[in-house]
Order: C-alpha cells, then sequence, then structure tokens
C-alpha cells in the first residue's frame, strides 16, 4: 500500500511539473515517462514514507486540507499584523512555554507544529510525543503555564488531529 | 550511532524525499528541454539521499545501502554513456545516429523522446552522479573514529 501512496504523491509532481506539453494539456510521452519515473521513486523510497501513509489518499483528507488553507492563511494574517505593531512599540515578553496537546500521531504533530511556526510570534522549539507536549518559543507570554494550546495556537490543535488522523 | 533529528524533520523527510527525487527524475529526463541535467539531476537525487542520512542517521542508512549495488550502478552509468558515444561508430566517435537516421529518439524537437542520444547520456550521467555522490557520503559518514 504504502508503494500506491508514494507513486501517487510522486506522480501528481511530475504532473504538476510537466503541464503544458501538449496545449495546457500533458503529451502522451510525458504521461509514460511519469509512471516509469515515479515507479522508480516509489520502488526505492517504499519503506521511507511509513507504512500508514496510504490514509492520505483518501479524497475527505484532501477536502479537509483544502478547508484548512484559508484558515490558516487567516490566521498568519492576523498574526503578522501582531508582530509588526509588536516591532513598532516594542512591547514583548519572550520566553520559551511548554503546551500540553492532546495528539496521537507523527503527522498530527507536524502539522501543529508547522501550523505555529508559520504564526510568527510562536515557533516550536521541540515536539515530545512521549510527554505528549510541545516546547514553543513565544514573543509575548501571557500564559506561563499553558493548560491546552487554545491560548498559543487557537484552532490549530482540532485541525491538526483531524487531518492527521 | 542514534540519530539526534526530532520527530518534526524526520515525519518532514518522509513525505519530502520522495518529491525531491521526482525533481531530481525531472531535471535528469529534461536536460535536452529545459535547464539542467545529468549532473545538476543527479546531485538533486543525490540531495534527497542526502537527506535521509542526515534525518535518520547512519545507523537507518546502513541498514538500505549496499556498496555493491552502488557501485554496480555507477559502473553501468558509465559504460551506457560509452555505448551511446560508440552508436555511430560508422561515421565517428560520438555521431549522434539515432537523432539522424534512428528508431527512436528522433522527434519532433521540443517533445520528450527527440535530440537522439541526449536523453539517454543524460540518464546515464544522472545515475553516475547520484551513486557516485551517495557512495561518497555514506564513506565520509562511516569514517566515525576522530582522533585529536
Amino acid at each position: 500500500m504504502s508503494f500506491i501512496a508514494v507513486f501517487i504523491w510522486s506522480y501528481v509532481l511530475w504532473l504538476v511539473l510537466t503541464a503544458g506539453s501538449r496545449g495546457l494539456l500533458w503529451s502522451s510521452q510525458e504521461l509514460v515517462a511519469g509512471v516509469i519515473f515515479s515507479a522508480i521513486i516509489a520502488f526505492a523510497t517504499r519503506d521511507v514514507i511509513g507504512e500508514k501513509a496510504s490514509r492520505f489518499l483518501n479524497p475527505v483528507k484532501w477536502a479537509g486540507f483544502i478547508a484548512y488553507t484559508p484558515v490558516l492563511f487567516w490566521g498568519m494574517v492576523k498574526a503578522n499584523l501582531d508582530v509588526a505593531y509588536r516591532v513598532i512599540t516594542g512591547r514583548i515578553k519572550p520566553g520559551i512555554v511548554r503546551v500540553p496537546v492532546d495528539l496521537e500521531n507523527d503527522a498530527q504533530y507536524t502539522i501543529l507544529s508547522n501550523s505555529i511556526t508559520l504564526t510568527p510570534g510562536t515557533l516550536t522549539v521541540d515536539a515530545c510525543p512521549e510527554e505528549k507536549a510541545l516546547y514553543v518559543h513565544w514573543i509575548n507570554v501571557t500564559d506561563k503555564e499553558p493548560k491546552s494550546s487554545e491560548v498559543i495556537a487557537g484552532s490549530f490543535e482540532k485541525w491538526a488531529r483531524r487531518l492527521g488522523r | 550511532m542514534k540519530s539526534d533529528m526530532g520527530l518534526i524533520v524526520k515525519t518532514t523527510a518522509r513525505a519530502t524525499i520522495p518529491l525531491i527525487g521526482i525533481f531530481g527524475a525531472y531535471v535528469v529526463s529534461h536536460g535536452h528541454l529545459t535547464p539542467g541535467g545529468g549532473f545538476q539531476g543527479g546531485a538533486t537525487i543525490a540531495g534527497a539521499g542526502i537527506l535521509f542520512l542526515i534525518a535518520f542517521g547512519f545507523g537507518e542508512m546502513r541498514k538500505r545501502y549496499d556498496h555493491h549495488i552502488y557501485s554496480a550502478l555507477e559502473g553501468l552509468g558509465g559504460l551506457v554513456f560509452l555505448g551511446m558515444a560508440m552508436l555511430g561508430l560508422g561515421v565517428a566517435f560520438f555521431y549522434n545516429t539515432l537523432w539522424h537516421s534512428g528508431p527512436f529518439f528522433d522527434g519532433q524537437p521540443g517533445t520528450l523522446l527527440s535530440a537522439g542520444y541526449l536523453p539517454i547520456m543524460n540518464l546515464a550521467v544522472g545515475l553516475k552522479v547520484f551513486a557516485g555522490l551517495i557512495s561518497a557520503m555514506v564513506a565520509i559518514a562511516a569514517y566515525r573514529r576522530w582522533k585529536e
């Protein structure tokens, strides 16, 4: 199954790279070459991507990722304006806080950590799945020992739990 | 030797290693159409292998790396390049007979199957560069006795 997951994952990138070889679509030579190269890449990396990666082939999950994009983008816009305000006024209070999270697998930790890092003002320093916590460097610490990730990441934890399941 | 990289680096490496590989294959196979070619694409694919080595550590790499296979692949790349160069030996060394009167690789310029022996030579050089760089990096990583 992970062979198929890698194959589709790399074939999609091949199609994006070679789009426009016949009009706006793909010539048959490019399609066949893509199948061959994707099969080679998939065979070589089939045990790298992880055995449960095929759960991301579910179209419901793609819809979830598309729905997550505006949420993440809006969070980035708000946080950038907040950081611009802090640059002008100089009102910062930096520190590293430990944020307890309720996640199960690696993909969920990665999605949440990257979302926290992408929103300026917060930066994930370390993810510790064994103690179910993230260590986050925060530009303006308002809560030294937060009980949940709500105060740092808003609704991102809920999204990460759903997308990475 | 255990890997020092955290969970986020490993998970991201799992997702990006196939993408780096297919992008390198794209650069190699379109060497006669777009910028890039055998060396650039081979070095890109070797970058995916080096990312694996750094993210997962030398222990994981040693389980998957067989230096006989990589040595054979590097030799194969050089031999295919030489074989392509000798195809038109009836006229001259490096004569592009596939382009002038070949059964394939003589399509419309701009398509994938054009330019005679060039795509095959790019693939051979890409394979050779990939195998050579990976072998060099693994050999350096395996050299672990650090004497003051």
